[in-house]
């Protein structure tokens, strides 16, 4: 009995250490992990998207209604914002930052987060020549070719396109439904 | 002293671990593509290995024998998830590459064997010293593999090239069968060196690869080979 109880107890005690620091840790390096996370995943399709700006994303992002808008600003004004969306592709989300010109109210760019797509089929939605159809695109439209929109899909990756497709018009109608925010944060900056 | 200096010392060349001993292999066949990614999965090894033998060195007076095992396992993924962390917030690129093999180290047998065989046994200052050298010996190792892939299989190490230009790489060396192979070479070498070495001194030449116990003493099964284990 004494046996056990002195198990049970220094099990405890050492499980029960374990867990304080570990909860104390995450939370010590949880927006430091954001961060990196946003500096290494999203950073570099956000930096390709917001291309003419003099400001840094990442550290003037705003939250709003839950979702991370990433402003580029020129001289002082807004001239961009980026967003990510997610899409189901063919295994998996894609995710896909997608840029927005304010003033034109056209598509900047876009450019892939994450994705776990079929390497050398699949994959092929984050070469330029795809991710390229999308620059200066209006918001209307937003289809693959054989659903009846603008954009050609890449043989031998439907879904792949599809879902990129998808995410992007996702985007759009985010963007559409957060821009009165926008113009009020980035009115007169 | 002299002690002290002999359980650094082992690490490095006696009891290597991934070469001599065996231990930890799953993180040498599996990260060692590069000498960088080598490096660093040898660096997130020596923290945790010289963490867990200090922790469990200073504790193993209370820790009850039945549930060792269970308390071992404990503080070593402790300190794994605080090395995930860790990497996760000032160096996000290396744990991109490490991946999974980060959470993987928990059971690295090289972590559980050293808190089992030494620290649970010898005091703070000797079982730090041995994590040292342990964790030194697996690091070089796993960046000399690394090294040797790199440079056959893409004629760079730690991505500066160093193979003329013409050089062909030969790209199975960064697959996995090439991790295989690449041990599988570095074991014979390392075999037919020590048999030369001890032939030249005059001694007779050690068994190296026979399945017994006999030259390691971890457990009851040391110095009578596995028939000693049967009895017991």
């Amino acid at each position: 009995m004494r046996e056990i109880l002195h198990m049970l107890v220094v099990l405890s005690l050492i499980c029960a250490t374990s867990g304080a620091v570990l909860v104390n840790l995450k939370q010590a390096t949880k927006s430091q992990i954001e961060q990196q996370v946003l500096t290494y995943v999203q950073g570099p399709a956000l930096l390709s998207v917001l291309e003419n700006r003099d400001n840094d994303p990442i550290k003037e992002r705003v939250t709003i209604k839950d979702i991370t808008v990433f402003p580029a600003m020129k001289d002082g004004e807004l001239v961009g914002i980026a967003l990510e969306s997610f899409a189901p592709g063919y295994s998996g989300d894609i995710g896909v930052m997608v840029g927005f010109d304010v003033k034109k109210d056209e598509l900047l760019g876009i450019g892939i987060t994450t994705q776990t797509e079929t390497p050398g089929l699949g994959t092929r939605i984050m070469a330029d020549s795809f991710t390229g159809k999308f620059k200066s695109h209006g918001l209307e439209s937003m289809q693959v070719t054989a659903k009846g929109g603008d954009i050609d899909s890449i043989a031998g990756a439907t879904y792949s396109s599809v879902g990129t497709v998808d995410a992007v018009r996702k985007a759009i109608e985010v963007y559409q439904s957060i821009k009165p925010e926008i113009n009020l944060i980035w009115k007169k900056s | 002293m002299s002690r002290l200096v002999k359980e650094f010392a082992k690490g490095l060349w006696d009891e290597l671990p991934p070469f001599r001993v065996l231990l930890g292999l799953c993180p040498t066949l599996a990260v060692t593509s590069t000498a960088e990614n080598g490096l660093g999965m040898g660096l997130a090894v020596i923290f945790v290995l010289t963490m867990s033998n200090l922790i469990i060195s200073t504790i193993r007076k209370i820790i009850p024998a039945k549930v060792r095992i269970a308390c071992f396992i404990v503080i070593t993924a402790s300190l794994v998830v605080t090395v995930e962390l860790l990497m996760q917030a000032y160096a996000y690129p290396l744990y991109q590459k490490l991946g999974i093999f980060v959470p993987l180290i928990v059971v690295n047998c090289l972590i559980l064997g050293r808190a089992e065989a030494f620290a649970s046994k010898n005091g703070i200052v000797l079982s730090i010293a041995d994590a040292l050298g342990m964790g030194i010996g697996f690091t070089a190792s796993l960046t000399f593999l690394g090294a040797v892939r790199e440079i056959l299989g893409n004629g760079t190490v730690f991505g500066t090239q160093v193979m003329w230009s013409s050089f062909e790489p030969a790209a199975f060396m960064v697959m996995a069968p090439g991790a295989f192979v690449g041990l599988g070479v570095i074991l014979a070498g390392m075999n037919a060196f020590n048999r030369y070495n001890s032939r030249r001194k005059g001694e007779t030449p050690p068994d190296v690869m026979n399945s017994s116990c006999a030259h390691c003493g971890a457990c009851g099964a040391a110095g009578g080979g596995i028939e000693n284990l049967k009895d017991k």
